[in-house]
Order: C-alpha cells, then structure tokens, then sequence
C-alpha cells in the first residue's frame, strides 16, 4: 500500500519527498533532526534502503554516510548504539531513559536547592543582571530622590506665608476682637440712636417726615459731637453715616474740606442740593394724591 | 426624496437668562454701590487660589464669585469687562518667590496699592482651629461692616488706604440700615510699630444678656430639655450652668436695641456682641502705592525711593 502510494504520487513531483519522509522511522527522523546535513542529499528512494538497512541492524553500508555527517551524529550513534542494536526495544533512541533523566533531573534540582541565596533586595533570578539592575535601580531611586525633593520645594514655595492659626485664642487675636467688637457696637448705638428718633412717626406724612428729619439731624449732631473725644480713646473708626471717613468733619457734605476732591462728581455739581428739593416735591405731590384718592 | 431627518435633533433654543439686575444704585440712599472683581496674575499655587476663593466669597454680594479667568486674559480684558458692569475695585492676587502679593486698585484709574502679604490663613484652616465654626445662610447675603483702627497716624499712604477700604464695601445709612443685615464685619487693624496691617474678618451674633446659658439654648434650640436628675422643673432655671458666664456680661460689648432683630433678640432688651472668625486671615503690608491702574507714578513706596513722575 505504501509502495503504491508513492507510485502514484510520484507524478506529482514535490510532493514525493514529503511522502518519503513520512514513512522514515522514529529513529532516522531523530538522527535527521540532529544532524547538520542538509536533507536533499539524501533522496527518498535512498533513505527508503537505509532505512531498511537500519532496521536490519547493519551498519557497515552507512559507515560511507557517516563520514559525511557531523562529529555530533557520530557521538550520538556511539550512545545509543546498544539500544539500535536490540531493534524494536521499547526504548526509542533520541530520548533518554526514564530513570537515567530522573537521576539527572534529580541532581540537577539538588544542586539548585542547595544553593545558598544572598538576601539580596534583588533575588537570585536575575543574578546574572545584577550589577547592572542594582545601578538601574539605584538611578531610579536618585531620580526619585531628586523629584520629591524638587516637587517638595514646589509645595514649600507655594506654601509660603501660609499659616494655620492656633487653636486658642492668644492675645493678639483677643485684642483685635475687641476692637471690631467696639466697632460694633458703636455702630449698633448710632443706629439705634438714629432709628429710635424716627419711631412712632410715619414718614409718608409731609409734617412728621419734618420732623423726622430735624430730629435725624439733631441725634446726628449729637452724635458726632460726642465721638471725637471716644475716637482718641479708641482706635475703633466707625464710618458712622454716609461712608463719612472722619467722624469730626460736618455731616453735610459741601461743609466738608475734601468735598468734590474725594469723588470727582464735578461734572453734576449742579444737580446735587436739587436732589432734596425734588425729593420733597415728590413727596408733597405723593401726599396730595393720596389725599385726592381719599 | 427628503431624508429622514434625526429625531432627536431639536432647534436650538437660547437659554433665558434670568437677568439679574443688580441696581448699581442702593435704592434708600441713592449712593453709588462699589462691585469688585477679585481674580489672579499669573499663576498661583493651590493655597493661594483658595485664598482668592476665600476672598470672592468676603467680597460678596458685590461681586463675581465664579470669575473665570484664562492664562490670556491681561488686565485690559477686565478693565473692559468692569465698565459696562460697574466694578469699581480690583483685588489682584500675585505670586513671586519672596511672598505673595495683593494688589487693591480701583478702577478705571487707580490708584494701586501693592500689600505684601506676610502672613495668611485660609477660611477652611480658620474653620478648623474652632470648636464649633458657624455659617449661617444668610452669612454672605449682606456686605460686611468694616472698621478700620490705628490708620489715624497722618501718614498720607495711610490715609489713601483707609479711603480705599471704606469705599470698597458699600456706604452704611445709619437712618435707614437694618441692625438684621449686619452679619459680618471685615477688621483692619494697622500696627504702628511693626507697620503691618491685620486683615480679620468676623461674623456678628447677637446673644441676649443676663439670661443663663440654658434658658437661652432652650429657647435657641427648641429641643426639650432633660430633666432627669432636677427635683423640680424651676431647678432647670435657677440651677447655675456650667461655662464661662462671667466673660459674657462684658459691658463694653453689649447694645440695646431700637427693634426686634430676631426672635431672641427683642427690642429694648440688652444683648452681647459676640464676634466670631470666619477667615481668611491675613497679615498685609503696604509696600507700594501707585498712581495709575498697576501703572503710573509711585506715590509710596516702602523702601523710600520716592520717585514722583509728574
């Protein structure tokens, strides 16, 4: 069957090699793999009777072919020339015996166990890197150094001036407490003042509005009479009415030294002492229609 | 053939922008009211930005909390910006090796004045070093108080400074403000003899005195109380509480008021001023004033190189 399966592929011409090599042995394909002869030389129809010799267990028709192989084909016939001579033995050539690779693999795990380990950072298994990873390792670590210490210095720059306060109230703190505290409460005593004048009076009525308005003038006249004498005590300035910066200056404004140089409205000079004027009119025409509606 | 058209395309539909028109003009008094912008040059470290955060939020209502400003932007684009809004205060944050600076200017013509500052805390470290940090909601509702102290020396700089502090929060009509909208107080204190100045800011409670602690908690809280260990129910009020009563019968620090500020506190009823930190803190120093807008002739400078270019 094999023989007419060659036959017949034969016309194909490539692909007879391959068949060929598909009916060598174990045995030859080992030694094939481990020789550095190139297959061409050997042709299929001539493997096919070395082959058959091989399995015959004669050697002295190779003995022309062995010369052309490798030193390393020669040693391994030499090895396991003993076990090719019993024929079909179980034990194939190209493979060690089970217990001869037991031993060995034994030995071999011995050796590696007895191995005493450096406790090194590094570990044993790229030992045959280890120069060359300690000094990786250690420029990373300069590196690394060299960040932090660059990305701290960042932190610190920007930190700078930054304070977290004290828990506790120290003195400092208590005394400025009393001062806005002062503030305060000269504030809330003007207004109080000032708003408890107005009580009991209603605005939209032309003659109380009047009277409001003397008595708003008189409570901040008093007032301000009385503040500077507290303001050398205290070092509290109150801006008591109108954003007025100093207590002691006229509460109408053209009576005051800084007036138009504070805030240049110079341009509607002329509009200003007729706000109340029309203010009062509007009044005054509020109330009258309010009294027509009546 | 028309083709079919995606469902879920819609026409564009320009969001309505609720205008909200904020009067540049206090409607009582009629004074102009001062906005701000506070915003940054250059670039600033994370503590820095909180503390322009911290800023934004002491500056409110009067100003833009969620100013965005970009790596491009120059001091022209805010200028821009600031006449057509009303602003009319810079707070400019900076950042050199030495300190961070801050720069208060007004707008459109200056002058400028640069503060070193020497010290800082923010509101959060602030917050942390208390026991029991308040906010209110209302806190940053209202434009805070500012008292200014030691500024009285007759130095020209220093006057300029407390001018420029007054007028960057809105005027106060004692005539017609409510007691109720004094939350919060900005303090700037300057040190004569170390020439620093000391920026707090603090929020304003009102306590009713000459109650005990307890009967107040009780009508604060409205939590019923624990009586298990008193005999009787008048133990809970004659019983003395423990805590620091003496401190709160300071007589400076106490008010009367005209009207009812607030369920507890009545009118005509004494009450304690009691002020408590908010933050941010800061420790300033006037290093320089300048004429123009971060421009122009030096008016002051620290160092005493007074060059005036006229």
């Amino acid at each position: 069957m094999a023989e007419e399966n060659v036959i017949l592929k034969a016309e194909k011409g490539p692909n007879k090699r391959n068949i060929g090599r598909k009916k060598k042995k174990p045995e030859t394909r080992a030694r094939e793999y481990n020789s550095d002869k190139e297959e061409d030389e050997s042709g299929p129809e001539n493997g096919t009777e070395q082959d058959k010799e091989e399995l015959r267990g004669g050697y002295s028709s190779e003995e022309a072919e062995r010369n052309q192989k490798g030193q390393d084909d020669e040693n391994f016939d030499d090895g396991f020339s003993g076990d090719e001579d019993e024929g079909d033995s179980e034990i194939q050539p190209g493979i060690t015996k089970f217990t001869e690779g037991c031993r060995a693999f034994r030995m071999a795990f011995k050796s590696i166990i007895k191995k005493s380990v450096q406790d090194d950072g590094l570990g044993p298994v790229l030992s045959a890197h280890k120069k060359l990873v300690a000094k990786k390792l250690a420029e990373e670590e300069g590196e690394r150094k060299i960040k932090g210490e660059a990305k701290k210095e960042k932190h610190l720059v920007g930190e700078k001036g930054h304070v977290k306060p004290v828990t506790y109230l120290d003195i400092h703190e208590k005394f400025l407490i009393d001062v806005a505290s002062k503030g305060v409460v000269k504030l809330f005593n003007a207004v109080n003042k000032a708003q408890g004048a107005q009580k009991g009076l209603d605005p939209s009525r032309s003659k109380d509005a009047k009277v409001l308005r003397k008595r708003q003038k008189e409570a901040l006249f008093s007032e301000l009479g009385k503040t500077p004498a507290s303001t050398v005590n205290t070092p509290a300035m109150v801006r008591a009415s109108n954003g007025q910066v100093d207590v002691e200056a006229p509460a109408w404004a053209p009576l005051r030294d800084n007036y138009m140089l504070k805030n240049s409205k110079l341009k509607d000079w002329d509009k200003m002492p007729d706000t109340g004027v029309t203010d009062d009119v509007r009044r005054i025409s509020e109330d009258s229609s309010s009294d027509d509606d009546d | 053939m028309a083709r079919f058209r995606n469902k879920k395309r819609k026409a564009f539909v320009k969001p309505v922008v609720k205008k909200q028109h904020q009067a540049s003009v206090d409607h009582i008094t009629g004074d102009k009211i001062p906005k701000s912008f506070v915003f940054a040059r250059g670039k600033l470290p994370g503590p820095l930005r909180q503390l322009q955060m911290d800023l934004r939020k002491l500056m409110l209502p009067h100003t833009a909390l969620k100013l965005r400003e970009k790596k491009r932007n120059n001091l022209k684009d805010f200028l821009n910006v600031a006449g057509p809004m009303g602003v009319t205060h810079f707070l400019i944050l900076s950042k050199t090796p030495t300190a961070p600076y801050l720069r208060v200017a007004r707008t459109p013509q200056g002058p400028t004045l640069a503060f070193k500052i020497q010290e800082y805390s923010l509101a959060v470290d602030v917050a942390k070093s208390q026991l029991r940090p308040r906010c209110p909601q209302d806190l940053f509702k209202n434009p805070p108080l500012i008292v200014l102290s030691g500024f009285g020396t007759g130095d020209q700089h220093l006057k300029l400074t407390t001018i420029m502090f007054q007028n960057i929060f809105p005027a106060i009509d004692i005539n017609t403000v409510k007691l109720a909208s004094c939350q919060r107080i900005v303090l700037l204190n300057y040190n004569k003899d170390t020439k620093l100045i000391d920026f707090r800011h603090y929020s304003i409670r009102l306590q009713p005195v000459g109650v005990s602690r307890r009967i107040r908690k009780f009508v604060q809280n409205h939590q019923v109380p624990d009586l298990r260990n008193l005999q009787d129910v008048s133990d809970f009020i004659t019983k003395a509480g423990y805590g620091s009563e003496s401190e709160a019968d300071d007589e400076a620090a106490t008010v009367t008021l005209a009207t009812d500020l607030s369920r507890v506190n009545r009118a005509s009823s004494k009450s304690a001023v009691k002020l408590q930190e908010i933050g941010p803190r800061m420790t300033l120093q006037l290093m320089k004033v300048e004429e123009g807008l971060c421009s122009g002739g030096v008016i002051f400078s620290e160092y005493g190189t007074l060059s005036r270019i006229c």
